[in-house]
């Protein structure tokens, strides 16, 4: 059973540390390894070409670079990339086109932690 | 949890962004309301704030603070999107201070360990109904409905069944009926999610719900039927259940094998009903950019952590610890008349070292003055519109630094002396007219170093202090402690700082309760430093708050008297030397004075004072130091001087503390050779004596 490596490397993106914290701390509690985290889409997409993390979180709205364009980009780095979506209520929009550029599935705010885990393990194929 | 054991550090997180964020806001709102122009960055500025704080409160289940502020985004997207509209930016300025006031006091609420139960939909019903104003005029199509999120773009997808149903080549026909796990929230784009993958085992379906775009029903549809999606494929029953059960968030998934037959019926009964909707589907061909040209953000991020203050004091007090140790070794008596040339230049490489580390650790805790002085902006705001007045208020030295301790003890005087210079002391603006004064009064906050010390000036140009009103009040509340005749105009001002004092004849809403101004006094006091103030009739008044810099480490004079050690802190050192028998003499009262330089100084004999026993009792046989603080100069009188050294004050312990003679004792310190030395307050030892 323990051959294959157990994936759980996840790269945090989001521009309110507030919302890092929250996520990291969850993640934590469950064995997952946080390598990495971004404070905006620029930045979320160069971590992820430089850690290859497992999984993304990735907060929709930020400055610099949206959440949809880092998506972009890094499913163009890596189309199998395993990206999910941070947003809150109201953003049905833009989470369609998330889904769209292949975004893997989303969480709205506010979510709880076991959602978070269980589609994070069933996408990690744990 | 949260109580006495200080709040959950997600708590205090949240607490700490929100309020950077508020900061922020409230900063922004002020600037653009002086201009009466709200720029299109400030506009995004002002939405992500309350996007940021939206999320932030909903995670920490915080309703009524997500509510308020997902109102107040709304109202900003609509801004955003509609930058042409007029808006009467006083009202929405107004609008937004309220919104920052509420959610202030929920937050406070919630750094007391309580539960922020607020209601804020008082607020979320007036802001939506300046939206509601706003959107009247609007001449965009834009529908009036809340979710306007929506109508930025259209997104068209065309469903397969617009071609005509053929007899399928596909084996086999299924239903799926997918539910989504509770509270897993936009199950219509959770759907559609499904629907963008289905391309892997089918391309000829149909779904239930149809629309999982416009329809604002097809959460509840889907909520409570399910999602259900009819397929037709060349794949087994295992592998589309396997498929569907990929999806995330499935709470439940039914799978049945249908007839073609069937699907084709439901088919033909779906096409006749979405012929009836209103709505087109279409597909999507060009790529939409949702307009996420996000504008850079005004606000600069600095490299900047947050950093425990327990932790910050543990390391403050190590430091001093260090400095104490480096002594002991350097200084240590085992040591003494040795020749330890290499030695030596280590111990000075050391001190250097020690010396560098200790200006960063006090640094570290050391805050520029700026956050608590641009606070007052609202204040001044708020204050000169609800009283009529024109009042500016200028900021100078906010770059000064203050242990961070001392700014918790400051903001609230500051905040109440600036109350007061606008309540009490500058004019409405026709008395100013009538006076030929300009007719804004200003209020001029300042900081600056001053030696050992730092000043904060509150100065105003108002109508000054009313020395007989004064007078009154204070004779009136049996204050008076000597015969007013005798009081200069200075010491008639500084009345006002007693406890129980109110020249205010009516109590206003912001001041003259008679619990001001001793209050102020109080809080200065308790970190070390006084109050003073000065006026002038009609021209203003000036109150200055002397706070001293932090005095865990200073430079002392070490002096001996018997066997006992002092320590002077070497700021309050003028000079030291050997009297001559001529220069001393007594005054008619009896106490011994010195001349220097034709000035005469009282002398304090240290061991009288102290009653510590030593040979040493002629003058011309000890030193005199003089010294200064708190513009009284004494002189002292010990044995000998020891030498000069850094030392850590440490606070005398409780004991010793609750004794009398304490008055004369700041505090005590260890020297290098590990002897105890007690550091001297000059104030302290000067009223020991008598001299006030």
């Amino acid at each position: 059973m323990g051959d294959v490596r157990e994936m759980k490397r996840v790269l945090i993106v989001d521009d309110a540390s507030f919302m890092r914290m929250t996520i990291s701390m969850m993640l934590k509690k469950n064995d997952f390894e946080i390598v990495g985290e971004a404070e905006n889409g620029i930045e979320g997409v160069r971590k992820y070409k430089e850690l290859k993390p497992d999984i993304v979180t990735m907060d929709i709205t930020m400055p610099e670079m949206s959440g949809i364009e880092a998506l972009r980009e890094i499913r163009a780095f890596d189309p199998g990339a395993n990206v999910i979506m941070i947003t809150a209520m109201g953003q049905e929009a833009l989470v369609r086109e998330a889904v769209m550029y292949g975004a893997k599935s989303f969480l709205v705010k506010p979510f709880k932690e076991e959602h978070l885990i269980n589609i994070l393990k069933k996408l990690l194929g744990n | 949890m949260t109580g006495q054991y200080g709040i959950e550090p997600m708590m205090e997180m949240f607490l700490f962004e929100t309020s950077q964020l508020i900061e922020q806001l409230e900063q922004l709102i002020i600037s653009c309301e002086k201009t009466e122009h709200f720029t299109e960055d400030t506009i995004n500025e002002i939405f992500r704030i309350m996007h940021t704080i939206k999320g932030s409160s909903a995670m920490m289940l915080q309703d009524n603070i997500s509510s308020l502020a997902h109102s107040m985004e709304d109202l900003f997207y609509f801004l955003r999107e509609n930058k042409d509209k007029a808006v009467d930016y006083s009202a929405l300025s107004d609008l937004v201070l309220e919104g920052v006031d509420l959610i202030k006091v929920e937050m406070e609420k919630l750094r007391n360990g309580d539960k922020a139960d607020g209601n804020t939909s008082w607020l979320q019903e007036k802001i939506k109904s300046f939206l509601a104003d706003l959107k009247i005029d609007a001449t965009s199509k834009s529908v009036l409905d809340s979710k306007d999120h929506k109508n930025e773009k259209q997104q068209y997808y065309v469903s397969k069944d617009r071609k005509k149903i053929e007899s399928s080549k596909y084996k086999n026909a299924f239903k799926a009926t997918i539910y989504f796990e509770e509270g897993c929230e936009m199950e219509n784009i959770r759907a559609y999610t499904i629907i963008h993958n289905i391309c892997d085992i089918s391309d000829e379906f149909f779904h239930i719900p149809e629309d999982l775009i416009e329809d604002d029903e097809g959460v509840g549809k889907i909520r409570k039927d399910g999602f259900q999606i009819y397929l037709r494929t060349e794949s087994s029953y295992d592998d589309v259940h396997e498929f569907f059960m990929q999806t995330l968030f499935l709470k439940d998934l039914i799978l049945e094998q249908i007839e073609q037959s069937e699907y084709e019926q439901l088919y033909e009964a779906k096409q006749k009903k979405s012929n009836h909707d209103a709505s087109n589907t279409f597909r999507n061909s060009e790529e939409h950019s949702e307009g996420n040209k996000e504008v850079q953000s005004i606000s600069t991020q600095q490299s900047i952590i947050s950093v425990s203050m327990a932790k910050l004091d543990k390391l403050m007090d190590l430091v001093g610890e260090m400095v104490i140790s480096e002594d002991m070794v350097i200084q240590n008596p085992d040591l003494k008349g040795l020749e330890l040339e290499n030695f030596q230049k280590a111990a000075r490489q050391l001190q250097k070292i020690t010396s560098e580390i200790q200006d960063i650790v006090m640094s570290i805790r050391m805050v520029p003055l700026s956050a608590t002085f641009l606070k007052m902006h609202r204040i001044v705001r708020d204050m000169s519109k609800k009283l009529g007045k024109e009042v500016e208020l200028k900021i100078i030295g906010e770059e000064t630094e203050v242990d961070k301790n001392v700014i918790e003890h400051i903001s609230d005087p500051i905040m109440h002396l600036v109350r007061n210079a606008i309540d009490h002391g500058i004019e409405s603006p026709e008395e100013r007219l009538a006076k030929n004064k300009p007719m804004t009064g200003t209020v001029t906050l300042e900081a600056k170093n001053a030696g050992n010390d730092v000043l904060v000036i509150v100065r105003d140009d108002g109508r000054g202090l009313n020395k007989e009103k004064i007078l009154k009040k204070a004779k009136e509340n049996g204050l008076l402690y000597r015969a007013e005749e005798e009081l200069t105009d200075r010491e008639i001002y500084n009345l006002i700082f007693l406890p129980g004092f109110s020249t205010k004849d009516n109590v206003t809403e912001f001041s003259g309760r008679g619990v001001g101004m001793d209050v102020v006094v109080k809080n200065i006091e308790t970190i070390g430093g006084s109050v003073s103030v000065d006026s002038t009739p009609d021209k203003g008044s000036v109150i200055t708050l002397k706070i001293p810099l932090t005095l865990a480490i200073i430079d002392g004079m070490n002096i001996r008297v018997g066997s006992s050690y002092y320590t002077i802190p070497t700021i309050s050192i003028r000079e030291s030397f050997r009297p001559r028998e001529n220069d001393i003499f007594s005054d008619p009262n009896g106490n011994e004075m010195i001349m220097v330089r034709g000035q005469c100084y009282p002398i304090l004999r240290l061991h009288e004072l102290l009653k510590v026993k030593t040979d040493i009792t002629r003058f011309t046989d000890g030193i005199i130091t003089i010294v200064e603080q708190d513009e009284r100069t004494v002189c002292i009188f010990s044995d000998e001087l020891i030498g000069q050294q850094q030392v850590v004050v440490k606070a005398l312990p409780e004991y010793i503390r609750k004794l009398n003679k304490t008055k004369a004792l700041a505090g005590c310190t260890l020297l290098g050779d590990g002897s105890i030395s007690l550091i001297l307050d000059i104030t302290g030892l000067a009223s020991l004596k008598g001299l006030s």
